[in-house]
């Protein structure tokens, strides 16, 4: 049963196989020739021998499904259509069967089929593959087209294959390069490389020298055609050479060199139209269309009243009519310059004071467009938007107002502004000067070594007299007081009390000013102890006869040349400053005693300068670089005033006792505080050169001066506040220049008047100055 | 050119140059400048003899042409223009110098208008002797005549003793001379003239002792023969010429001749005497006195400490303080208009209303000097002129009619101003008045301006016509 079977099933499958071919021919590729079909047949014909296990093997399988087989035998002759599908099923059946003996097919040569065995142990006939080589020829077909369809390559990543082809055939996965091969491709990049993979093919993808020239002229911009020429060259359809022997001699027509009457007729025609309105040259606007009246509009400055200033009261913005500033053709006064500009331009958007620049511009056509034109709108809409309801109140502080304030030197009037009067009459240079306690009078002592005495303010000398020929008077200095008129002077190395004859020297207060003089002489004589232990200092004699008649009462000598005499307050006591003595630099002397003493054995550095402090029993020594305070009554240091100047010239104490002003000869002038600090509470440079005297006023003017080698006086305000929180103010006033500068000395000392803001200097040019 | 016209209403407050009847506003071209405004005054009075007038406009001294006048001060021309005239105050020319040996501090002129003639009538003296009398810091007091000779010297100080300066120098009367100075002694001389008027002699008669310092100036009255002094010991002394009126003098001020051997041999010979009073209210040195003009019962002083005192004589009591800005030098009294003008360091004279009604201390201030105001004289002419003299080396010569307002109240400026004529031929310019300053000033109607100066020198001013030919 099973051979009957197989041959009626081979010849079946036989014939079935050439005319199914036939209709797929017929069905698929009607185009091709009759011919090609004769060779197709001979050539299976050549085939089906073989085959007829394979046959078997199928009519085997077509046995299981058994109603199928009837039906197909009693249809013997189906008609076109049925056996179309016939066939298309069985072609199905096949493809479906072979599949998985994919690997068989390299054996065509050797056997068409394999023999198998199926699930139920039967023999089973695999046919190898029928290869119909449709593409021998085609040379239009891609090689290879893979048939998945429109679907991302990566499905198939899990296979070898990365899909099937026109035959349903797997397209076998490239083999991938090893990495040695990849390293090389790299090295040796091929022309047309692109290192893309052709996902059509999972090949690298490589473009061929025509695609490439293809997208250079892309690239280029050009017509991606080759030989394609976008400006050809100009066809002269008409000459435009004159050509020798021209077709007609014509002239040409004087029509061609005419503006034609015609068209001017025409035109006119036109012009005359647009004049009378019968042709409108453009379009009319539309009529405005009436505001809807739906919208409500408020004018809320309608029925404004003036009101005062409050910050919910926004007035109408009246803008003011525009200025000169505005114009695009400024005169040149409103321009700019370049620093205003550019302060203008690094202000803050806030801080400008007009958000304009003036700008010129030769001509209103040269003016550019408005720049903040979409900024301003924008800002308008913001506004209206933000709907701001309060006005946003600038705090406009200028920091140089948040600093304290100098006073105008004009509010602290008076102080000495000019020259009143001249003192001449001194031979080289005016050592030194001072007016008496009443004021009225000036002491004055110089190079000359006369001592002077001057009324204040005429000038005129009334007193004078010679105590040293050969030594300078370095220092004169009234006795303070009014009860008796002695003025201290010292020459050279001598120190002379006087009493000149002066219109206040009433025969009393002669006798007077005598007694307080002569007082120590009995003291003198009586102390015997001094005497014996060879201590005394020095020793207090009678100048001699000729100065006892011009009016000097004592004389005494020191080791060294003496430069400062300083009096305590009541008159008791001064004190005299040789710098020059080492250990008797710094001398106290006791007027009803006539008692010298040297109270500093040892002083660091050459002593300047000393004062009695003027309230407290209080005595400051000033060497090179410090000032030392010494309480007198406890006999001890108190404090070590450290100014910081290299060379102190001279000091002075404030009134008050806790202020102290320093002058020194590296032209500074050194404010201390004795309560804030041992260093100076300000330092006040304005000279050009050493500065030789500092006074302050004594008699209740906050004024205190300096005198400097460069010809000039300073004048400043000192006002010291009792209140301890607040620092003393200090405000130069004025520079008063007058004195000449003789051999690089200018001022030497100064002097204020014991009331009056009234100062006098005294000058190496041999002048004092009165200053008022 | 059309020239414009003005309508002018004259008016004077001098009613001997007033004019008869009022023309009513005359219509004057305003082109026309002061000289022609002069002339036309002078046609209108019909006055024999042309009188130099000045006009004043809105306070002004008219020193342009009208119409510059008018476009300065922005004055239409169709206004009627008050213009008051006032008698010329003739540009003060220098007529002569007096060399001294040193500076000289202080003059005084007699004259048959000055106030020590005037007193006693013309009987003691001869009309057109002037004297001039000048003291001198080295303590010398001279009495010229006008040819500039020195009439009479005599010394102060004593023979060998310290010179002292004499500060103030005053005709008490034609016969009598009263002099201060740094010596603190007040000293009347009797001062007589031989028959040629050649030579005179200086007598000291009386001595004045009290002050303890400097006596700064003296002040004279002669009916009532009383003497006011200002001293730097911050008083005022009151004392009378008289010896016999007089208290004996305080011991302890009279120099000493027991402990000076030099002066042994010659006792002071002439009365000494002491003061009245002493008036003690001042807290600085008293600079300058003076006795009001009316009243010789009121007496003003003014001194350092800023302040102008008025004094009640009688009393010898303060009876008002007025208080300024700066140190007062001299003062002079402008009895007409109620007011005291005084001069100090402030640079200026400030015209002060000593009156109690009065609520500023500072009636008006003349501006215009450039260095301290020594001293101030009043002009014998006019109620309303002033001369002072300074420490700059002018001498100014002011009309308190004019004057502007500004900040600081009513301002006035100098009219003239007079140099000295030892600095004149002088290239360098001397600074601040160096060597020139002027001490003393005195305003005489026959003499002129007569000034005393640290260059040594009594300079006279005149106005060219005041002499012999003043009309009126």
């Amino acid at each position: 049963m099973a051979t009957e079977s197989t041959s009626k099933k081979r010849k079946a499958v036989t014939r079935d196989s050439s005319e199914s071919e036939e209709v797929v021919l017929s069905n698929g590729g009607g185009d091709l020739g009759s011919a090609l079909i004769d060779g197709f047949q001979v050539h299976y014909g050549d085939e089906i021998d073989g085959d007829s296990s394979d046959l078997l093997e199928d009519e085997s399988d077509v046995e299981d499904e058994h109603g199928y087989g009837e039906e197909l035998d009693s249809d013997e002759v189906p008609s076109d259509g049925e056996h179309n599908v016939q066939d298309l099923v069985k072609e199905d059946e096949v493809s479906r069967d072979t599949s998985p003996e994919e690997e068989l097919n390299e054996e065509e040569s050797a056997a068409n089929y394999q023999i198998t065995k199926d699930a139920n142990g039967n023999l089973r006939y695999v046919y190898s593959e029928i290869d119909p080589v449709y593409d021998s020829d085609d040379s239009d077909a891609p090689a290879t087209t893979n048939t998945i369809g429109n679907i991302p390559l990566s499905f198939y990543d899990s296979y070898p294959h990365i899909g099937y082809d026109i035959n349903g055939k797997k397209i076998a996965r490239p083999a991938k390069g090893e990495a040695l091969d990849a390293l090389l491709d790299s090295i040796e990049i091929p022309k047309g490389w692109t290192g893309l993979t052709d996902p059509a093919t999972g090949k690298p993808l490589e473009l061929s020298q025509q695609e490439l020239e293809v997208l250079k002229r892309i690239q280029m911009n050009e017509v991606p055609d080759d030989g394609y020429d976008p400006y050809p060259d100009m066809v002269e359809y008409f000459t435009s050479k004159t050509e020798t022997m021209p077709l007609s001699a014509v002239p040409e027509p004087k029509r061609r060199f005419v503006p034609s009457k015609h068209e001017a007729k025409r035109v006119m025609k036109i012009v005359r139209a647009i004049r009378e309105g019968r042709i409108l040259p453009y379009k009319p606007p539309p009529e405005e269309e009436e505001d809807d009246l739906d919208i409500k509009r408020y004018d809320i400055w309608a029925n404004e009243a003036p009101r005062p200033d409050h910050p919910m009261n926004i007035p109408a913005p009246k803008l003011p009519p525009p200025g000169y500033e505005e114009s695009y053709h400024p005169p040149p006064e409103y321009l700019p310059d370049k620093d205003e500009k550019k302060a203008w331009e690094e202000a803050d958007e806030e801080d400008k004071d007009k958000d304009f620049l003036p700008t010129n511009h030769d001509a209103l056509r040269k003016v550019p467009g408005y720049t903040r034109f979409i900024k301003e709108k924008f800002e308008r809409c913001l506004d209206l938007y933000l709907a701001p309801r309060v006005r946003r109140s600038k705090l406009n502080i200028d920091p140089e107002s948040l600093l304290p304030k100098l006073p105008s030197p004009e509010d602290l009037r008076p102080f000495p502004t000019m020259c009143a009067t001249k003192f001449l009459g001194h031979a080289g240079r005016v050592r030194s000067l001072a007016i008496d306690p009443t004021g009225n009078w000036l002491a004055s002592g110089g190079d000359d070594g006369t001592v002077r005495v001057w009324e204040l303010g005429s000038g005129h000398q009334v007193w004078s007299v010679r105590l040293e020929k050969t030594e300078a008077v370095n220092v004169v200095r009234w006795r303070p007081g009014t009860d008796a008129i002695i003025l201290s002077a010292a020459a050279g190395e001598d120190v002379y009390l006087m009493s000149p004859q002066i219109a206040n020297l009433t025969p009393e207060v002669a006798a007077k000013s005598r007694e307080v003089a002569d007082a120590g002489w009995g003291y003198a004589a009586n102390d015997v102890k001094s005497k014996t232990r060879k201590e005394a200092v020095t020793q207090w004699v009678r100048p001699g006869s000729r100065l006892e008649g011009e009016g000097v009462l004592v004389r005494f000598g020191l080791r060294k040349t003496v430069k400062v005499i300083s009096w305590h307050r009541r008159g008791e006591y001064f004190a005299t400053v040789s710098p020059q003595g080492q250990t008797s630099a710094v001398a106290i002397h006791t007027l009803s005693k006539h008692l010298t003493q040297l109270p500093f054995r040892k002083l660091k550095g050459p002593a300047q300068s000393v004062q009695f402090h003027p309230s407290k029993p209080i005595f400051f020594v000033a060497t090179q670089r410090m000032i030392r305070s010494y309480d007198l009554s406890k006999q001890e240091l108190l404090k070590i005033i450290q100014p910081g100047a290299r060379w102190i010239s001279s000091f002075d104490v404030h009134p008050g006792g806790d202020n102290l002003v320093v002058s020194s000869y590296d032209k500074r002038l050194l404010w201390h505080d004795l309560e804030l600090s041992v260093r100076p509470y300000k330092t006040l440079r304005y000279h050009k050169k050493a500065i030789r005297a500092v006074k302050f006023h004594q008699g209740g003017l906050p004024l205190f001066a300096d005198a400097s080698d460069d010809g000039s006086l300073q004048i400043f305000h000192g006002k010291v506040v009792e209140d301890m929180m607040e620092n003393a103010s200090i405000v130069p006033l004025k520079v008063l220049r007058g004195h000449q500068i003789k051999k690089e000395l200018g001022v030497l000392d100064l002097d204020w008047h014991p009331r009056e803001p009234w100062c006098v200097s005294a000058g190496a040019d041999g002048t004092c100055r009165l200053w008022t | 050119m059309a020239e414009s016209q003005i309508r002018i209403q004259l008016s004077t407050r001098y009613p001997d140059i007033s004019l008869r009847e009022n023309p009513g506003p005359i219509v004057v071209n305003t082109s026309l400048r002061r000289y022609a405004l002069s002339t036309l005054v002078n046609t209108l009075l019909e006055s024999e003899k042309p009188v130099p007038f000045e006009f004043l406009i809105n306070g002004t001294f008219l020193r342009t042409s009208l119409d510059e006048y008018l476009t300065a001060n922005g004055i239409s021309s169709e206004t009627t223009l008050a213009v008051e005239y006032v008698r010329a105050i003739i540009p003060p020319l220098y007529l002569a110098s007096f060399e001294h040996d040193d500076w000289v501090c202080s003059v005084d002129v007699l004259s048959e208008t000055s106030p020590a003639a005037s007193g006693t009538g013309n009987a003691a003296f001869k009309p057109g002797q002037e004297r001039i009398i000048s003291g001198c810091y080295d303590g010398v007091l001279r009495v010229w005549n006008m040819s500039s000779e020195i009439i009479a010297i005599a010394s102060t100080s004593r023979e060998g003793g310290p010179i002292s300066a004499l500060k103030s120098v005053k005709f008490l009367s034609p016969t009598q001379i009263a002099t201060c100075g740094m010596d603190r002694v007040i000293r009347m001389w009797d001062y007589t003239e031989d028959a040629e008027n050649l030579t005179a002699s200086l007598t000291p008669r009386l001595e004045l002792y009290g002050h303890r310092n400097v006596i700064a100036s003296v002040a004279v009255h002669q009916p009532s023969s009383r003497i006011l002094s200002a001293s730097w010991d911050h008083t005022v002394g009151i004392w009378s010429s008289k010896a016999s009126d007089a208290p004996p003098a305080p011991g302890e001020l009279l120099p000493s001749h027991r402990g000076s051997k030099r002066h042994k041999s010659e006792p002071s010979i002439n009365p000494q005497r002491g003061p009245l009073a002493i008036l003690r209210s001042h807290t600085a040195a008293v600079t300058d006195t003076i006795f009001t003009p009316n009243d010789h019962t009121v007496a003003y002083s003014v001194s350092q400490d800023h302040t102008l005192k008025t004094w009640d004589i009688p009393t010898s009591t303060c009876v008002d303080t007025r208080s300024t800005t700066a140190v007062l030098n001299a003062t002079v009294s402008m009895p007409a208009l109620n007011l005291v003008a005084v001069g100090g360091t402030a640079r200026n004279v400030t015209l002060i209303d000593p009156r109690d009604s009065a609520t500023s201390v500072s009636a008006m201030t003349l501006r215009g000097h450039k260095g301290w105001v020594w001293s101030l004289a009043s002009d014998p002419d006019s109620a309303y002129g002033l001369v002072s003299g300074s420490a700059d080396g002018t001498c100014r010569v002011w009309d308190v009619r004019s004057s502007t307002t500004d900040k600081s109240g009513k301002v006035g400026t100098s009219v003239y101003s007079i140099e000295r004529e030892s600095a004149k031929g002088e290239t360098l310019r001397r600074e601040g008045g160096d060597g020139v300053q002027v001490f003393g000033v005195c305003w005489d109607q026959k003499v002129g301006i007569v000034s005393a100066s640290e260059d040594k020198r009594v300079q006279i001013n005149r106005g060219q016509g005041i002499f012999g030919g003043n009309p009126v």
